[in-house]
C-alpha cells in the first residue's frame, strides 16, 4: 500500500497502525496510553497525527491507500499541547518533575509545556498496601494499570469508578488494596506511565539497621536481579552484574552478602523430594510450585481446591532467612534476634509475604531491584567501577539450576534435572529441557522417570495460569509465576520492563547457566554440607518444620 | 401524524411474503435513513449484517433518548409500541437474528410495562419466533451511543469504545448487531406497508421560551420561522439549540435540511429545537449546558474528561465577574480541543453550544468579564 507520510512517499504493509509505522521509521510521536501486545483503546489522544487533514488518533488508526499523513504541524502541536496541559493541571501538584522517572515528563519536555491554565482539583488520598502504593493525585486515568491487572494478569483487583472528572482507578466499591483480592504482583507498577503506582520503599528501615551497630545484617539477592539491576546504571541490557552487585552491598556496611540461589538449590531439594514421593505414592498430582508468592496469593484467593496440589515448600527467600537465624546464628554463635535479614527482590509481593504470620517474619525487609538501585546511588557508590567480588560462605554457593528460577520454566527444569537423577540414579546426559524455554505463557513437555512419562507444564501470566489451570489434571508437575515470562519481568524490576527488555534478561540467564560448572542442585557442595550438617536429608522432620508452609483460604472479594 | 398511523401486523405478513430481499429493496427504495441523527440508510446497515456471516445476531432498538429537549421516542413509545415492535421482529427475522433487546432510557422505566404488554400481544399475534427483551439503563447520556449501549447490555461500564470494526459486523457479545433507533424502527412496518408513505417527514421536538412545546411533524426544509410561531413565543425569540449539543444560532430564517443548519456551525441531529428569548442570558444557558456535559462525561478520553469540568469552572469564572477576556479565549480554545480529539460523539460534540455561543454571542461573554 502506497501512502504519504510526512510528504514522503512510502509503501507501508497492510494492518499496521500510523503509531507502528512511524515508529518503524524513527518518527516519535507521544503516547501514554498503548499497552504492548493489546488493543489500543486511544484514551490518552496524545498521539494526534493528520490523515488528509483531519485529525485522527495514530494508535488506533490504520492508513488506507493514497492517504496522507502529517505527524507534525501547528495544529497537531497545538492540540497536542491543550491535551499535555489538561493531563499536567492534575499531575504536576505531587510530581517531581523529573523526566527520567516516567513517560508523562518525558513527552511535557519533549512537546515544550510552558504553561498550565487551570488549577489543580483533586485532592486524594494515598491508597497503602504491605506492598503496593497507590496515587491518585498523579493519576491519568489512562487505564494500563487496570489493563495489567485484568487482561494480563486476569485479577481485576482495579478498575475505574465514577463517571466524567470524578473517574478514578479504584479497587472493588472505594475499598482499600489490602482489602481486596489483590495479588501484589507490581504488574501496574511498570504498567503506570506516570510513577503513579510503586512499590512500599523500606529504604529507611534497612539504613536504620544498617546504621545500628548491634545488629547483624545480612543481605540475600534473588537470581534475576542480577541479570537487570545493570539497567538502572545505564549498563547494555541483559548485563550479568553478580561481582559488581556483591561488592557494592558489602560496601554499603551488609554484614554477610548471601546468594538467594543457594535458597533456590535448596528448595530444589525439598521440592524434588516431595515430588518423587507423589510419584512413589500415585499422587496428588499435580503437584504445583510455590516459589512465587503473587501465585501463593492467587491460588489463596481464586483456586481453593487446589491446596492438596501445592508443594508445601518455602519460596527460597524465606528458606534462607530461616536458615540464616537458625542453622548460621548457630555456627557462629549470634543471636536470632540480632539478625536482621534483608532481601533483594525483583518483586513486590515478595514483601507482602514477608509480612505472612506463619513465616515469623524470617526476612525482616524486602527491597525490589529498584529500590537496591536507589539505595547504591543514596550510597554515592559508583556501580560500573567495582571491582568482582564473591558472595559469603556457608549460603552463598549455587548452581546454575538456581540462576535460572529468574526465568519462567526455571524452577521446572532445576526440579526435573534433579528428580530425574535422584528418582532414576542415572547421571543425565542433557540437562536443558528446552521445552521449558522461551517467553510463551504456557509450555508444556514431557520426561521419561524411568518408564514413568511423567507430563510438566510452566504458565507465566496471571491470564495464562487460568487459561493451564481448566486442564491441570492432564499434567503431574506444573511451575507457575504469576509476572509474565517470570521473575525477569517481576514488579520490582526496573524500569521500563517490556518483551525486549525481558528477553534480553532471559538471554543472560540461560547463558550464566551454562557458564556454570555444577548445573544441578543436588551437586551443590554447601546444599550436601548443610544436610550433612543440620538438616539430615531433604524432606526430613527437621527439614520440614524449617523450611515447609502452609496456606490460608482467603476471600475472593 | 403519519408516524403515528398503526399497521396492525400487515407489514410484517408483507414482509415475510416478499422476504429478506424484498424487505432490503423496499427499504432501500423507499430511502428510510436513521432517525437517532446520523442518517444512515437503514437498509444498508442492514445488509451488512446480512452479509456478515455468523449464527447469532442480535437486534437492539435504542429507546436510550437522553438528548435534553428531544421527546419523540417518548411520544412513539407511548402512542405506538406496536409499530415499534413490529419493526424490530421485521428487522430481526431479516437479518436472521433470533434474540433484541430494547435498550430504554432509565428515566422512561415507567413506560416499560407498556412495551411488554406490546411485546407479547405482538408477539402472540404474529407468531413470530424472536425473543425480545427490554433492558433499562441507568440513566447515563453517553448510553445513547451505539458502542456504549453494547457495552451496558454486556454488563460493562457504559462507554464508547473504537469502531471500526462497527455493530453489524462485530456488536454485541462479538456478534453481528443492528441498532436503530426507535424512530427508525416504527418507520420500517409504514414504510413497507404504505404506499403513500413520506421519507421526508421528521419529528421535531420544540421546547424552551415558547407556550406552545410539543411534537411537531414536518417534512426536513420546513421553514425555522413557521415551526416556531406555532410554538408561540412570548418575547421576542432571540436564539435557537439545537438541542444542548447541536449548537446555537441566533433566530433568523432558515430551511431546516442539514445542510442549512451545518452552515450555521450547528448539527440537526434529532431535530431538537430549544427556543432561548430575550429575557434568558446566553451565558447562563451555556453553564447550564456545561454542567449537564462536566456530569454526562463518561470519562474515557482525556479531552472529553478533563476538559469538560475545566469548561465549566471556566464558565462559572466567567459568571462570576473574575474572569477577564483572555479566559474567553481559552474557554474556545478548549471547546475547539474537545471538539477535534474526543473519542466518542458524546465529547466532539459537547462542546458545539460553546463554540457556536462564543462565536454568535461573544459580547454576552465578554460584559460579563472584567475590562482589562
Amino acid at each position: 500500500m502506497q501512502i504519504t507520510l510526512d510528504k514522503r512517499q512510502i509503501k507501508v504493509e497492510e494492518g499496521k497502525t500510523i503509531l507502528d509505522i512511524c515508529k518503524e521509521r524513527g518518527i516519535e510521536i507521544p503516547t501514554l496510553c498503548i499497552f504492548e501486545g493489546l488493543k489500543p483503546e486511544a484514551r490518552c489522544r496524545l498521539c494526534l497525527v493528520e490523515l488528509n487533514g483531519k485529525l485522527v488518533t495514530s494508535c488506533s488508526t490504520y492508513p488506507h491507500e493514497g492517504c496522507e499523513v502529517v505527524t507534525d504541524s501547528p495544529l497537531i502541536k497545538k492540540h497536542r499541547m491543550i491535551n499535555a496541559e489538561l493531563l499536567m493541571a492534575d499531575h504536576i501538584a505531587t510530581c517531581n518533575m523529573d523526566p527520567n522517572s516516567h513517560d508523562l515528563c518525558k513527552i511535557i519536555e519533549k512537546i515544550g509545556l510552558t504553561r498550565i491554565r487551570f488549577d489543580p482539583i483533586h485532592k486524594y488520598k494515598q491508597d497503602l498496601s504491605e506492598s503496593v502504593i497507590r496515587d491518585d493525585n498523579k493519576c491519568i486515568n489512562c487505564g494500563k494499570c487496570i489493563r495489567a491487572c485484568g487482561e494480563i494478569m486476569d485479577v481485576h483487583a482495579i478498575d475505574f469508578i465514577n463517571r466524567g472528572h470524578n473517574e478514578k482507578v479504584s479497587p472493588y466499591s472505594e475499598h482499600k488494596l489490602h482489602d481486596v483480592a489483590c495479588i501484589k504482583c507490581g504488574q501496574c507498577v511498570h504498567a503506570c506511565p506516570v510513577g503513579a503506582i510503586y512499590e512500599r520503599e523500606h529504604l529507611y528501615e534497612v539504613v536504620q539497621a544498617l546504621k545500628d551497630k548491634k545488629k547483624h545484617v545480612i543481605v540475600q539477592t534473588a537470581p534475576s536481579v542480577r541479570v537487570a539491576l545493570g539497567e538502572e546504571f545505564g549498563m547494555p541490557q541483559g548485563s550479568i552484574v553478580t561481582g559488581k552487585m556483591v561488592a557494592a552491598l558489602r560496601k554499603m556496611g551488609f554484614d554477610k552478602v548471601f546468594d538467594t540461589n543457594f535458597g533456590a538449590d535448596l528448595t530444589i531439594m525439598e521440592e524434588g523430594t516431595e515430588f518423587l514421593k507423589r510419584v512413589k505414592n500415585g499422587g496428588p498430582f499435580p503437584m504445583i510450585t510455590t516459589c512465587c508468592p503473587a501465585w501463593i496469593k492467587f491460588m489463596e484467593h481464586f483456586e481453593h481446591k487446589l491446596f492438596p496440589n501445592m508443594s508445601t515448600c518455602k519460596s527460597p527467600h524465606e528458606m534462607l532467612g530461616n536458615l540464616a537465624k537458625s542453622y548460621y546464628a548457630d555456627k557462629v554463635g549470634l543471636n536470632k534476634k540480632d539478625i536482621v535479614v534483608v532481601s533483594i527482590m525483583p518483586c513486590t509481593a515478595k514483601k507482602f509475604e514477608s509480612t505472612r504470620p506463619e513465616l515469623k517474619s524470617d526476612v525482616d525487609y524486602v527491597l525490589t531491584t529498584r529500590e537496591l538501585a536507589k539505595l547504591i546511588r543514596t550510597y554515592k557508590i559508583d556501580m560500573t567501577k567495582l571491582k568482582d567480588e564473591k558472595f559469603d560462605d556457608p549460603l552463598g554457593e549455587s548452581t546454575g539450576a538456581a540462576l535460572i528460577f529468574g526465568a519462567t520454566g526455571g524452577v521446572m527444569e532445576a526440579a526435573l534435572r534433579t528428580a530425574y537423577e535422584l528418582g532414576t540414579g542415572k547421571t543425565l546426559k542433557d540437562v536443558d529441557f528446552m521445552a521449558a524455554r522461551g517467553t510463551d505463557g504456557i509450555k508444556t513437555g514431557s520426561v521419561d522417570l524411568d518408564g514413568k512419562t511423567i507430563k510438566f507444564a510452566v504458565a507465566s501470566g496471571g491470564a495464562n495460569i487460568r487459561k493451564l489451570l481448566k486442564e491441570k489434571d492432564k499434567y503431574h508437575f506444573i511451575e507457575m509465576m504469576a509476572c509474565p515470562s517470570g521473575c525477569i519481568g517481576g514488579g520490582g524490576q526496573p524500569w521500563p520492563t517490556n518483551k525486549a527488555v525481558i528477553k534480553k534478561r532471559m538471554e543472560a540467564i540461560y547463558a550464566g547457566d551454562k557458564g556454570f560448572k555444577l548445573r544441578k542442585s543436588h551437586e551443590n557442595p554447601s546444599i550436601k554440607k548443610l544436610y550433612k550438617e543440620f538438616l539430615g536429608e531433604p524432606g526430613s522432620e527437621r527439614a520440614h518444620k524449617l523450611l515447609h508452609t502452609h496456606y490460608h483460604k482467603r476471600d475472593r472479594f | 401524524m403519519q408516524i403515528l398511523r398503526k399497521t396492525e401486523l400487515k407489514a410484517y405478513k408483507k414482509a415475510k411474503k416478499i422476504g429478506q430481499k424484498g424487505v432490503i429493496e423496499i427499504l432501500s427504495k423507499k430511502g428510510l435513513v436513521g432517525r437517532g441523527g446520523a442518517a444512515f440508510p437503514t437498509a444498508r446497515k442492514w445488509q451488512f449484517a446480512i452479509d456478515t456471516k455468523s449464527d447469532t445476531k442480535y437486534v437492539i432498538c435504542n429507546a436510550d433518548e437522553g438528548e435534553p429537549g428531544t421527546f419523540k421516542d417518548h411520544l412513539v413509545l407511548e402512542k405506538v409500541p406496536e409499530n415499534v415492535i413490529e419493526g424490530i421482529i421485521i428487522a430481526a427475522e431479516t437479518i436472521a437474528a433470533k434474540q433484541a433487546y430494547i435498550y430504554l432510557r432509565g428515566e422512561y422505566e415507567y413506560l416499560k410495562p407498556k412495551i411488554q404488554k406490546a411485546i407479547s400481544s405482538v408477539l402472540k399475534r404474529s407468531g413470530s419466533k424472536v425473543k425480545i427483551d427490554i433492558v433499562v439503563g441507568a440513566g447515563a447520556y453517553v448510553c445513547g451511543d451505539e458502542t456504549a449501549i453494547i457495552k451496558s447490555i454486556e454488563g460493562y461500564r457504559g462507554q464508547a469504545y473504537l469502531k471500526p470494526p462497527f455493530p453489524p459486523v462485530e456488536g454485541l457479545w462479538g456478534k453481528p448487531t443492528v441498532i436503530n433507533n426507535v424512530g427508525t424502527l416504527a418507520n420500517v412496518p409504514q414504510a413497507i406497508l404504505f404506499d403513500d408513505w413520506d421519507p421526508h417527514l421528521r419529528l421535531f421536538s420544540l421546547s424552551g421560551d415558547v407556550t406552545k412545546p410539543g411534537i411537531y411533524e414536518f417534512p426536513m426544509g420546513v421553514s425555522l420561522k413557521k415551526l416556531i410561531e406555532l410554538g408561540k413565543p412570548k418575547n421576542p425569540v432571540k436564539a435557537v439549540y439545537f438541542g444542548c449539543f447541536g449548537g446555537c444560532m441566533p433566530y433568523k430564517e432558515i430551511l431546516l435540511t442539514p445542510e442549512n443548519v451545518c452552515g450555521q456551525n450547528c448539527v440537526i441531529g434529532a431535530g431538537t429545537i430549544i427556543v432561548v428569548d430575550n429575557t434568558h442570558s446566553i451565558v447562563d444557558m451555556a453553564e447550564t449546558i456545561a454542567k449537564f456535559y462536566a456530569f454526562e462525561s463518561c470519562g474515557k478520553c482525556t479531552p472529553c474528561r478533563e476538559g469538560s469540568k475545566r469548561c465549566l469552572d471556566l464558565i462559572a469564572k466567567i459568571q462570576s465577574g473574575k474572569a477577564t477576556k483572555q479566559d474567553c479565549d481559552t474557554l474556545l480554545d478548549l471547546a475547539l480541543h474537545i471538539h477535534e480529539t474526543s473519542l466518542c460523539g458524546l465529547g466532539q460534540t459537547a462542546t458545539n453550544h460553546l463554540i457556536t455561543a462564543l462565536k454568535y454571542f461573544r459580547e454576552e461573554f465578554e460584559q460579563k468579564c472584567k475590562l482589562h
